[in-house]
């Protein structure tokens, strides 16, 4: 509301001065010589007024409307040359200077309003400076009576009069001034030609106006500090109209980023068509002029983004992206990833998210369902591989070992057989290593036996079995807690591999001194934590037993997530639903 | 029969043991043992026997890769290849190596060998 009021004083006194003013000259009377054509006066500081006040009213957040306004009220400060007063007059050259000023300040900050660094402080400053500065300068040696213009009034700064003095400080500022606008209008260039063509829609018609006005400005400069005939200065004075294109461009530019608002109400119809992610996607980046534009989908389950087939979401957010998280109700949907001219408008990423904000989460659940497909799929692959290699290995062990013995037990018995009638000492001692061979052979698949599954964990449940691994570990093994009754053999199982495979992991790679393990039951979960003082490191991704654990635990529908820092040994943590079944019973049950 | 000078090349002791006793009950010399495909090409050159028993599941490289090497030595020995699994395990392997046979080691024996080193 403050801003409104605001507004309707500086419209309003826009309004009243420039109709003053319009008055004075219809009722004949003479304008000063300082001002230009009336109808060129007024198109002037009207169009910055209603253009500043048109994008103040839409875009109350961006300083530009405002910037423009004051630029128009300050242009109708030259009117107060019809006062004919010493003050009056100086007040009134001031203005002009105020006014360009406020234009280069725009052209520096647009489109978002406000300086951001410190060259742009510096160019925004060194404006006002020579505005008010130069101004003041150029009237210590002016004496208009010793310049033949009696009539003229007086001047107010004047310190010493002297003609060559006064020569230099007229040159000086406006030379400044001229390299200054130069300056300006490099960086415009510079600007452009570094802008993204969603930037470039809302820099171009500021950068061409911008450039055409400046142009003009620092030639017209330029020529008044020379001669300039009667005839020239009358097209220089009509020429200023160009300056009532500055102010429509500035609007064009803020409307454009409105015109991509419009585009919302398009980008809502396109959503409603949007039936899969890509869809959703295109009418974004259509909506928010960004070919670029990639959205990724939030999985909280898993806490990462994917992309729109479900695949993990990789991107590189710097200079030149940027993201905006999108949330309903607290809850993280998606987050859009866009060229980082689009910054500028944060406020457009807002709204096209809001805006969208149905459709993402559609589409978020559908990428959701994607990604969990991808891991099913990817899960089921590696779990038939994990079990032929299961498979190959038990082989292998067969063969390598039990087989094996059992063939060279054969031996000995066909050569003990051989000794029997001739040397019966040789027998028996063939015969003593046949026996010491099957009792070896016993060992080893009594241990192959339990590598597949456990008897005791079938017999006796997850307690004792633990307490069996612990023992036989090759470090030592402190177990802090293990449930008490027994649970559906699938958790059971899986737990029990979580365990022996954790160990395994320990003795092989962590170079630990000690292990701790605590399996509770916790609510309807089992909850596993195995952590050891080891070198830590371990890879959850590559590492293939603790992939093939995940699996075995995400099969039962539990997580399974380790922490590693290298250094800082390795923390196991699992957790397995497990329902109510009793003793036996599935746990679907 | 000519005694024939025997390296036996496989990795569980207790096998080699029994192989040696049994061979040499049938009459032939075991002069070696060695436990992996590097240390058979070793012992072969220093030893120098005649015939080498291979097993072909070995720790460091596999028996047919071991005979591949013999073979390229200056006088080569004759290879027999011997596994705990079947040969119809080993597809066509076996009739692409250079080893001059196959036996599974439960059919080892003197004569058994004797016949598929004359046989080959």
């Amino acid at each position: 509301m403050k801003g409104r009021a605001l507004r309707l004083g500086l419209g309003g006194l826009a309004a009243i001065v420039g109709l003053v003013a319009l008055a004075l000259a219809v009722s004949g009377r003479e304008p000063p010589d300082f001002l230009l054509p009336i109808p060129v006066e007024l198109a002037i500081g009207w169009s910055f007024v209603g253009a500043g006040l048109i994008g103040w009213a839409r875009r109350p957040d961006n300083r530009t409307g405002l910037l423009m306004t004051l630029a128009g009220v300050v242009w109708f400060g030259r009117q107060l040359e019809w006062l004919d007063t010493a003050l009056a007059s100086h007040l009134s050259h001031v203005s002009v200077n105020l006014f360009l000023a406020l234009i280069a300040h725009q052209l520096v900050v647009f489109p978002r309003g406000e300086a951001r660094s410190r060259l742009e402080r510096t160019l925004v400053a060194s404006g006002y400076v020579l505005a008010i500065g130069g101004y003041v300068a150029s009237k210590f040696f002016y004496d208009p009576a010793l310049e033949g213009c009696g009539g003229c009034p007086q001047n107010l700064l004047l310190v010493s009069a002297n003609g060559e003095l006064d020569a230099v400080a007229n040159v000086v500022p406006s030379t400044l001034a001229i390299l200054l606008l130069l300056a300006i209008l490099a960086r415009l260039a510079w600007r452009w030609r570094a802008a993204s063509p969603p930037a470039r829609r809302v820099l171009g018609p500021v950068v061409w106006t911008g450039w055409a006005a400046l142009l003009i400005t620092a030639v017209t400069i330029g020529l008044y500090t020379g001669q300039v005939s009667p005839t020239l200065d009358r097209a220089l004075q009509w020429s200023t109209l160009a300056y009532t294109a500055v102010p429509l461009a500035f609007l064009v530019g803020l409307l454009r980023t409105r015109l991509h608002r419009g585009a919302l109400s398009g980008l809502l119809l396109d959503l409603g068509d949007a039936t899969s992610p890509a869809a959703v996607r295109g009418a974004l980046a259509q909506a928010l002029g960004d070919p670029s534009l990639e959205v990724a989908f939030w999985l909280p389950d898993r806490e990462r983004y994917v992309d729109l087939d479900g695949r993990e979401f990789e991107t590189l957010i710097n200079s030149e992206r940027a993201m905006s998280v999108l949330e309903h109700e607290g809850w993280r949907i998606a987050a859009l990833v866009y060229d980082a001219s689009l910054l500028e408008d944060p406020e457009l990423v807002r709204a096209a998210g809001a805006a969208a904000r149905m459709a993402l989460e559609n589409a978020r659940l559908q990428a959701e369902l994607r990604a969990q497909l991808a891991e099913v799929r990817a899960s089921r692959a590696r779990i038939v591989e994990a079990g032929d290699a299961e498979r190959r290995r038990l082989e292998r062990d067969l063969h390598d070992g039990a087989q094996q013995r059992l063939l060279g037990i054969r031996l000995a018995l066909r050569l003990a057989r051989g000794e029997l009638g001739q040397n019966v000492s040789a027998a028996e001692e063939l015969l003593g290593e046949a026996e010491a061979e099957i009792e070896q052979t016993l060992v080893e698949l009594r241990a192959l036996a339990r590598g597949i599954h456990p008897a005791v964990l079938t017999e006796e449940g997850l307690r004792p079995a633990v307490e069996t691994l612990a023992r036989r570990a090759s470090l030592p093994v402190h177990v802090e807690a293990l449930p008490g009754s027994r649970l559906p053999p699938a958790v059971e199982a899986a737990a029990y591999f979580v365990a022996s495979e954790a160990l395994a992991n320990v003795a092989k790679h962590a170079s630990a001194t000690g292990v701790t393990i605590a399996i509770r039951r916790e609510n309807d979960s089992l909850v596993i934590h195995i952590a050891d003082d080891g070198v830590g490191g371990a890879d959850p991704v590559s590492g293939t037993g603790l992939v093939g654990l995940r699996d075995r635990v995400e099969a039962l529908n539990g997580s399974l997530r380790v922490e590693s820092p290298p250094g800082h040994g390795t923390r196991l943590h699992a957790e397995i639903p497990c329902g109510d079944a009793p003793n036996g019973q599935s746990a679907d049950g | 029969m000519v005694k024939w000078t025997i390296l036996i090349v496989d990795d569980h002791p207790s096998f080699r043991r029994f192989a040696r006793r049994l061979l040499e009950a049938d009459g032939l010399a075991v002069v070696g043992e060695a436990g992996d495909g590097a240390s058979a090409l070793a012992t072969f050159r220093a030893l120098r026997p005649q015939l080498v028993l291979l097993d072909i599941l070995l720790p460091d490289q596999d028996g047919f890769a071991v005979a591949e090497a013999l073979a390229r030595e200056s006088q080569p020995p004759v290879v027999i290849l011997t596994s705990s699994r079947e040969a119809s395990d080993y597809g066509t392997r076996l009739e692409r190596t250079s080893a001059r046979g196959f036996i599974g080691k439960n059919e080892l024996s003197g004569p058994a060998l004797a016949a598929l080193v004359d046989g080959g």
